[in-house]
């Protein structure tokens, strides 16, 4: 393809847009509502399971040990080695009486000097969402008594970031739909304007790639205007909302602004350029078969 | 240039539009298509250029079978090809400069090309000094001229006419046909479908008669109609 084609591709674009302005403007809009739409969606979604990880990284396993059990260092070594285990401590039962007097704010509750306690290892796991499947494995390590954790807590958060996910993307896909359909049909104003261009250019031999790209063209220069828009109500919004909440509570962290921008931005403007051609081809199809 | 053998086309409607077409058009022949409408000159026309597929029998056109060509080869096909209309089918928000050089962009020719190419026909037709005219500024022939400037601007092989007399009065629809005769004589084959009696009869060309469908007569020097 010539430089000089490409020029005439993008005047061709132009003159559809201009032509019809209000119609370039109003899709424009609305792609950028879609994809407002779209990142209030799956904002909500990763902070929700960046929330819920966050909370399930915080559950630590205890695996309390049998008084028969062997050498403790060997043992940790044993669970340090299990996939997935980010850190093991090592309590001795006097930690662990230490431990719970101080928590039952009971001095001599052991009188007899008798301590029950086993000792026992906390156990970090790297990423929550391993918390079951390293609970499972430690409790087959010889000389394991007994493994604790939040179970049904950790169940439970388990469902709940995996149903945001669905939900969340379940949406995300139909919002995706109606971006589509916009497109579509804003761009089928356009190529219907141009419908005996299109005719003429086939029957003197143009090929239908040619006549194809300077939709293309619009469709995309349409994504990427409605996704700078979207881009800059999004992030403006995301810092100041974020910002509100951090002042109202100190327990919910949101990702921040810095950390999304890269993604809202590769994802705006991705998508927007994606849908815009995409919706450009099927607006064109139908005019291209003679 | 153009062969074809028990050539069908049959539509999704059930129409017949051709059957049993067989005929051979040579390089460099002049050739009515005539018959009353509905005959099936334009689908013939159709197939020829492959804005359709015969649904049977065999049609080669400039040496290819058309049947056989594949979807990214119809555009180059076509470029060997010129074809105008009735009704012109010219840009009104070009000039008439805009309109010609419009065919050779689209098949990206070099620009100091089309302007050589485009000042060419737009001499041969008598409009150069309208180069910069808007079609609403033209008469029906000149409209036409400037159609069939635009569909010998690539020096195709072959040219196809759809009634291009078909809005013009007698006197203007005579400077089309002495255009058209002076580009077969350069070598372009030309086939013309036409209601046009008058100029059939005066032309004596090859007619080719199609009714229903079918091919009724094939005559080397005839007029429009039988003589009774």
């Amino acid at each position: 393809m010539k430089l000089r084609t490409f020029r005439y591709f993008f005047r061709e674009a132009w003159r559809g847009l201009v032509r019809n302005r209000l119609m370039s403007l109003t899709a424009m809009g609305t792609i950028a509502i879609a994809l407002v739409l779209l990142g209030v969606f799956s904002l909500i979604t990763t902070n929700l399971q960046y929330f819920g990880n966050l909370a399930l990284g915080r559950i630590e396993i205890r695996a309390f040990l049998s008084e028969s059990a062997r050498n403790h260092e060997l043992l940790k070594a044993e669970i340090q080695a299990i996939p997935g285990v980010q850190r093991v401590e090592f309590v001795s039962k006097e930690e662990g009486a230490r431990w719970l007097e101080k928590a039952l704010g009971n001095k001599g509750l052991f009188l007899d000097g008798e301590n029950p306690l086993p000792n026992s290892f906390n156990i970090h796991p790297a990423r929550g969402a391993d918390v079951e499947k390293i609970a499972g494995q430690v409790r087959r390590v010889a000389g394991v008594d007994e493994v604790v954790y939040g179970r049904d807590f950790v169940r439970l958060l388990h469902l709940a970031v995996r149903l945001i996910w669905v939900l969340g993307f379940g949406l995300l896909f139909l919002v995706m739909l109606a971006v589509l359909y916009i497109v579509v049909n804003t761009i089928q104003m356009t190529v219907y304007a141009r419908r005996k261009e299109i005719e003429i250019m086939k029957l003197v031999g143009a090929t239908d790639w040619f006549i194809r790209w300077p939709f293309m063209l619009e469709g995309i220069i349409l994504g990427i205007g409605g996704a700078l828009i979207a881009v800059v109500i999004v992030l403006e919004a995301y810092a100041f909302l974020s910002n509100r909440l951090g002042q109202v509570s100190t327990v919910l962290s949101l990702l921040t602004r810095a950390e999304i921008t890269p993604y809202v931005i590769g994802g705006f403007f991705g998508v927007g350029v994606l849908f815009g051609a995409l919706g450009s081809l099927l607006s064109v199809k139908r005019y291209l078969g003679i | 240039m153009i062969q074809a053998r028990r050539l069908m086309k049959k539509y999704d409607n059930g129409v017949l539009a051709l059957e049993n077409l067989s005929l051979h058009i040579k390089k460099g022949e002049f050739v009515f298509l005539v018959g009353p409408s509905g005959a099936g000159k334009s689908t013939f026309l159709n197939l020829v250029i492959r804005r359709e597929t015969p649904t049977d029998g065999f049609l080669s056109v400039a040496g290819r079978n058309v049947a056989l060509l594949k979807k990214q080869e119809i555009p180059f096909f076509r470029r060997r090809i010129g074809y105008i209309f009735q009704d012109y089918k010219l840009f009104p928000n070009k000039t008439v400069r805009e309109n010609v050089s419009f065919a050779l962009e689209v098949i990206e020719v070099d620009p100091g090309e089309i302007r050589k190419r485009v000042n060419f026909v737009l001499d041969l037709v008598g409009l150069i000094h309208k180069a910069e005219v808007f079609p609403s500024e033209l008469s029906g022939g000149e409209q036409q001229r400037v159609s069939l400037a635009r569909a010998i601007v690539n020096r195709p092989l072959l040219l196809l006419a759809d009634e291009p007399t078909g809005n013009l009065d007698p006197d203007t629809s005579w400077e089309i046909m002495e255009l058209l005769r002076e580009i077969n004589r350069r070598g372009t084959t030309i086939v013309m479908a036409t209601h046009n009696r008058e100029i059939v009869n005066r032309m004596q060309k090859r007619v080719i008669a199609l009714e229903k469908g079918r091919l009724v007569r094939d005559e080397s020097k005839g007029g429009y109609a039988v003589e009774a």
